[in-house]
């Protein structure tokens, strides 16, 4: 039973594992149907329980015995792991190897030293902080968090006042006599009075005489700190000056006795190794590490985890941050302290205060958002009462047919509801036009086609529409820059479609579409860039400058070389001009007829063959 | 674009259009292809007739040094009729019985009817009665391969057969089988 025994502590397995968690310590993730290793052998009385791995701590709870052999590790305890992912018979593992216990880390045995057991009894103490004078309770918190003024942030100094506020005298004699009690530092503590105020004397006690002098003197004038800023003398346990909040530089002396008494306490090998008869100072590393043996799967997530929650450290960062944290919100670090705390306490107040105000506020919003749909409840009030009254009004007028009674009612009903929009200051002019916004289907589509004519050509002079600056532009573009215009009530492709057909009527000059017959593609365009206009002008070009390629008039068009193959394409099945795909033959090259067609771009010339009469042999 | 019609060294004038570059290239829009096709048919057929040939093979537009050079080749634009595009208007000309697959179930060879059987009868029959052979028996070598230059000289048999057979309709022409292998007799006065 080397570091199980060392390591883990005992608890109360009947207990929720959320009970037992400090407040800053968040359960990750668990697993149930494991068995631990003690080093390299089974662990007998730990053969099936569950694994809940916190930001803290690492809990095993026996199934059969949850009260006797369930047990919490540290994770600071753990230097590294290793995982097996099993084969055959054998499970998958999860190793957690230890740091040995001369090098465990200091402040966790201070932790156990300022509050022994008491965390795990769940009997608080009661510390009055030196600098704010406030009271601290260590109920609940984790020993990294118990050592530090929640308040100002400052850490908890020996001798400080304690009051533990029950008697811990019930855990005492169950520390004593059972053997259960893993840490050594119970065994430690049991031989002493278990009155925590006991104990730091026998703490203090212990120290070397050349360390009890500070920590008697601690508050004359050699005790503190003088900032090397403002030459403030500071309490040698703040941080940073108290006045101006420069780091204050730590003293060797003043630094490890504020830290903790019992931190240079000749320490306790000699201790470990009278209990430990196989926890030798030679022990090799095998016997200082636990695995955790899932024999119900569940192994990898749970590494994972335990992975995570190691990188994390959060028992050692957040331990002091979080701890002020329980008090109105979160500060910024632990090195605050002193007056900066404080004040950054008030701030944090009104931080608070703040957001809550806002949170109130955001049910106004939301009632903001709903009114939309009130009026639109408003509206089929509405609707439903003209259709009432049409259909009341349709027997009366026995001549006509109840499509005309109710076309009767539509504009009374349309102003209606138009003006009870008004009233209530629904209708922004800048607003996407939605469906919900005009009932009326044509009318929708012209007041979405007078849109997409705002987006195309501009409505103002600094905003630049689409087509402002290119007279030919492609329909998924447009339908792209015209959603992304709206923002919000996006149009879809059939109603876009069904809004094309408006467009010249609200655009000047008349925006028309045109579809290319060789691939289908789709394009709006100005009226320089129909059939007929584009073609005379290609004909002009190629009769200015000669025989023309296609990237040549994309170069002159200065549009797409893609579009424009298809704009050429559509002049040549007019007839007005015809390719040259060059290959001459005249060299020996091209006999093999490859040459002939890829190799030479096609030019274009103006049709001549229309106008063309034979002016060559005539004797036929 | 001031296209001008050209004679080449053979005495043969060349339309202005075969200085027409994009004439070379088989266009895609249809119509502007008809014309071109057009245009090279009646090319091909006044060539044919003006140096007396009567096969073009696909293979003509493909390597130089043959028959039809002057007019599937433009040196001066550098520019050569491919032999896609030939084979195209060979393919044209055919539907339009202005020229037949020769040998036939194959598309790389055609014979040319710079004039149609028709014509050829009838230039055949002329020949026969101003030569005074009515009546007598005549070899086809006699009539395609005569000791003095006519105009049915190196007449491919093809075509002579077909004249022949219009004449035979209006019985003008008896097909006859006769020791060399065939003979014909014409036979005049009606």
């Amino acid at each position: 039973m080397g570091c199980l025994k060392r390591c883990a502590q005992v608890v109360d397995g009947s207990i929720p594992v959320q009970a037992l968690l400090y407040p800053d310590e968040d359960l990750l993730s668990s697993q149930e149907g494991v068995g631990i290793y003690d080093g390299t052998l089974k662990s007998p009385s730990h053969q099936n329980g569950t694994v809940h791995i916190t930001t803290h701590r690492l809990f095993y709870i026996d199934l059969a015995h949850p009260r006797r052999n369930s047990f919490c590790l540290d994770l600071s305890h753990v230097s590294r792991t290793d995982y097996y992912a099993g084969l055959f018979t054998s499970s998958a593992k999860a190793t957690l190897w230890l740091h040995p216990l001369s090098t465990q880390p200091r402040t966790n045995r201070t932790a156990e030293q300022l509050s022994p057991a008491l965390i795990n009894s769940a009997i608080a103490e009661i510390w009055v902080c030196e600098v704010c004078s406030f009271k601290n309770s260590t109920a609940g918190l984790s020993p990294e968090a118990a050592k530090v003024c929640s308040l100002c942030g400052v850490p908890r100094s020996l001798s400080s006042a304690t009051s533990s506020a029950p008697t811990p005298t019930p855990s005492a004699p169950i520390a004593t006599k059972s053997v259960s009690l893993p840490s050594s530092y119970h065994h430690l503590s049991s031989s002493l009075p278990s009155s925590s105020a006991d104990l730091l004397e026998v703490g203090s006690a212990s120290l070397t005489p050349a360390e009890t002098t500070p920590a008697t003197g601690e508050l004359g004038p050699n005790g503190e700190i003088p900032c090397p800023a403002c030459t403030f003398l500071n309490h040698p346990s703040l941080p940073a000056c108290e006045i101006c909040g420069t780091a204050l530089p730590r003293r060797q002396k003043s630094s490890t006795k504020a830290k903790s008494a019992p931190s240079s306490r000749p320490i306790s090998p000699a201790v470990d190794s009278d209990e430990d008869e196989d926890f030798e100072a030679g022990s090799d590393e095998m016997k200082r590490m636990i695995k955790i043996s899932f024999r119900k799967g569940g192994d990898k997530n749970f590494y994972a985890v335990v992975k995570r929650s190691l990188l994390g450290r959060g028992w050692e960062i957040k331990g002091v941050s979080k701890s002020t944290l329980a008090s109105p919100g979160p500060t910024s670090s632990a090195a605050t302290s002193g007056i900066n705390a404080l004040l950054q306490n008030v701030n944090l107040n009104a931080a608070t205060s703040q957001s809550n105000m806002e949170n109130a506020l955001q049910d106004l919003e939301a009632l903001m958002v709903k009114a939309k749909d009130m009026v639109r409840l408003a509206e089929d009030l509405n609707e439903r009462l003209t259709a009432a009254t049409s259909a009341s009004a349709a027997p009366m007028l026995s001549s006509s047919p109840s499509l005309t009674s109710q076309n009767v009612v539509e504009p009374e009903e349309a102003t209606f509801i138009r003006s009870s929009l008004s009233q209530l200051g629904l209708q922004m002019t800048n607003a996407p036009v939605t469906l919900d916004m005009i009932r009326d289907e044509r009318r929708w589509i012209e007041e979405l086609a007078k849109e997409l004519g705002g987006v195309l050509q501009g409505q103002t002079d600094d905003n630049i529409g689409m087509m402002r600056q290119r007279g030919i532009i492609a329909l998924d573009e447009v339908w792209g820059g015209w959603n992304r215009a709206r923002g919000v009530a996006l149009i879809p492709p059939t109603t876009f479609l069904q809004v094309l057909p408006q467009l010249p009527s609200w655009t000047s000059p008349p925006i028309n579409m045109r579809i290319f017959a060789s691939s289908g593609l789709s394009v709006l365009h100005t009226p320089p860039y129909t059939k007929a206009a584009f073609a005379s002008r290609m004909v002009g070009l190629i009769n200015l400058t000669g025989p023309i390629t296609t990237v040549k008039v994309a170069q002159d068009e200065q549009l797409p070389v893609g579009l424009v193959q298809e704009m050429v394409q559509e002049v040549e099945e007019a007839g007005e001009v015809c390719r040259d795909e060059g290959g001459s033959g005249i060299n020996v090259f091209d006999t093999n007829g490859w040459d002939s067609k890829g190799g030479n771009e096609v030019m274009w010339w103006v049709n001549i063959f229309k106008e063309y009469v034979w002016d060559g042999q005539a004797d036929l | 674009m001031a296209l001008s019609p050209h004679t080449t060294q053979s005495g043969f004038t060349l339309p202005s259009i075969h200085s027409f570059p994009p004439f070379f290239t088989k266009q895609v829009n249809l119509a502007t292809q008809a014309t071109v096709t057009e245009h090279w048919t009646k090319l091909i057929l006044s060539y044919a007739r003006h140096k007396r040939l009567f096969t073009i093979r696909v293979e003509d537009a493909q390597k130089a040094g043959n028959d039809w050079d002057e007019i599937l080749r433009n040196e001066r634009i550098n520019r050569s009729l491919p032999p896609s595009h030939l084979s195209y208007i060979l393919n044209d000309m055919v539907s339009k019985n202005l020229a037949m697959y020769d040998p036939p179930k194959q598309t790389g060879s055609v014979l040319l009817y710079w004039r149609s059987p028709e014509e050829w009868a009838e230039t055949l029959y002329d020949w026969v009665s101003s030569s005074g052979q009515l009546n007598t028996i005549m070899t086809f070598l006699d009539i395609t391969d005569p000791p003095v230059q006519t105009p049915l000289s190196g007449l491919p048999l093809t075509i002579l057969r077909r004249a022949i057979g219009v004449l035979q309709k209006t019985n003008r022409a008896q097909m006859i089988a006769i020791t060399e292998g065939e003979g014909v007799r014409f036979f005049g006065g009606r």
